[in-house]
């Protein structure tokens, strides 16, 4: 298995109720690929990512990462060992979880701990998650992301990841992200971010139509 | 009263089981709070004490041991409101519709068997000076049972606890832990409510554990807060009732409560 991992997304159909908010999406991301996910709220974006992750259930089509649709709680498991995901600010935890705790639950641990004294949050592994503040909270997500591709994930999902921070930390963590030689998939208002990427795909109302370069 | 009374009181014997009972329940249920609160669910104990009632009523009617029918029966409940938890919603409705039911079905099932209601009230309503040699060597199984699990499954529940999600996304078999808290929670309530009562089992899992929410940093650091006060709440709480001659739930409770309490201030300042 090559460490990128391909992303297949075919006729995707996601519902809240009765609407539909990923509505019949198709994508094709190679090994490597960087890819952005454009579009106001509510498009689809995040609903789009949880999908593939397992965390939003599928109405109709089928998504496959290493050509696998997981199908089993096995499947998903394995797929999500072969994903790093960065998760949006607001959707995580209150319950009291320590820095080094979150790093030490990425696939290599140690490359998690390199990565957040990069990104200037390695003095804080004994603060607790919640007395962070957003822009530091989502650093200390990006290095346990990175740590678990140093751990064998080749995706990279990464839900508006300079969304909290200034112009300094978005440029920083954007360059961190395109160094990746991993397949990413990110989801962005952020055009330094979209810039980095090599396709950008804008969604509107659960469609997803590809922006030309 | 004077030091002869109250060391003369320590040489009973339901005293000493007593503290002893106190401090197993002190030293590992409130690791059992912990988890309530971090997944929300503190109705849980009311759903449980009913389904309790219903699994004595049943031991009744079938000439069972109750406690064991009364445990057997959270676990086996525990275990279905397991795949329930991953709904947004939470368990709050289901554990609602559980405590109708089941106090529902226990009344009805002593009306068909003819069995006095109040036996089984007795029996659920238990009291830490009526607690036998077999009451506490359950209370020790239960307690040895929530601490190797604690310890087996320390980084997984710390990061179940925190976001489901998160714990879902790092391969943690998320449904599979739940189901195996939601046992060991329900049989630990079980055990606590037949075992020192209804009033006291706030006293030993839900109490500490709010506590300890205000101080710890993490869930290991809240863990050791909810022991040290389980352990010494509830143990001078029941010297207060050997003291003042009072009936220990009550007391036990207001101890505890008070140190809760205390917790809250020390958060705001």
């Amino acid at each position: 298995m090559t460490h990128a991992a391909p992303l297949t997304i075919s006729n995707l159909v996601c519902r809240f109720g009765t609407t539909r908010v990923v509505d019949e999406v198709s994508i094709e991301i190679a090994p490597g690929e960087h890819v952005a996910i454009i579009g106001s709220n509510g498009s689809g974006k995040t609903t789009l990512l949880r999908a593939i992750l397992g965390l939003h259930p599928i109405y109709a089509g089928q998504i496959t990462v290493d050509h696998v649709h997981a199908q089993r709680a096995i499947d998903w498991r394995q797929r999500q060992q072969r994903i790093a995901w960065m998760p949006q600010r607001q959707a995580t935890g209150q319950f009291p979880l320590l820095v080094h705790e979150l790093l030490a639950s990425s696939r290599n641990p140690a490359v998690a701990q390199h990565f957040a004294t990069q990104l200037e949050v390695g003095t804080f592994n004994q603060r607790p998650l919640h007395a962070l503040s957003g822009g530091q909270l989502q650093r200390v997500f990006l290095a346990r992301a990175l740590g678990s591709i140093a751990g064998g994930a080749g995706l990279l999902l990464a839900d508006e990841p300079t969304a909290a921070l200034d112009f300094g930390g978005q440029a920083a963590v954007a360059s961190v992200i395109a160094a990746q030689q991993v397949t990413v998939l990110v989801v962005t208002h952020d055009r330094t971010m979209a810039s980095h990427c090599t396709r950008v795909i804008e969604m509107a109302n659960g469609r997803a139509r590809e922006v030309p370069s | 009263m004077n030091i002869d009374t109250l060391s003369g009181l320590l040489q009973l014997i339901p005293v000493q089981r007593a503290i002893i009972a106190l401090a197993i329940a002190g030293g590992a249920f409130p690791i059992v709070g912990v988890w309530i609160i971090g997944l929300n669910i503190v109705p849980v104990r009311f759903a449980m004490m009913h389904v309790a009632l219903l699994g004595i009523a049943l031991g009744m009617l079938l000439q069972y041991e109750p406690t064991v029918v009364g445990l057997v029966l959270c676990g086996i409940t525990g275990v279905a409101l397991a795949p329930l938890a991953k709904r947004p919603a939470g368990l709050s409705g289901p554990m609602g519709l559980v405590m109708t039911m089941a106090i529902a079905a226990a009344l009805l099932v002593l009306s068909l068997s003819g069995v006095n209601a109040n036996g089984a009230f007795e029996l659920l309503w238990g009291s830490i000076l009526a607690t036998r040699t077999l009451d506490v060597v359950i209370l020790a199984a239960v307690a040895t049972i929530i601490i190797i699990v604690y310890i087996w499954k320390k980084r997984d529940l710390a990061l179940l606890l925190y976001d489901r999600e998160v714990a879902l996304c790092s391969g943690i078999a998320v449904e599979q832990l739940t189901m195996l808290l939601m046992f060991v929670v329900a049989v630990a309530i079980g055990a606590a409510v037949h075992l020192t009562g209804a009033l006291l089992v706030d006293s030993v899992t839900i109490l500490p554990a709010i506590a300890a929410r205000n101080l710890g940093r993490s869930l290991q650091h809240m863990v050791w807060w909810a022991v040290g006060i389980g352990i010494i709440g509830n143990l001078l709480g029941f010297g207060l009732t050997l003291a003042l001659n009072q009936p220990p739930g009550p007391l036990l409770v207001i101890t505890v409560g008070l140190i809760t309490l205390a917790t809250f201030l020390r958060k705001r300042s």
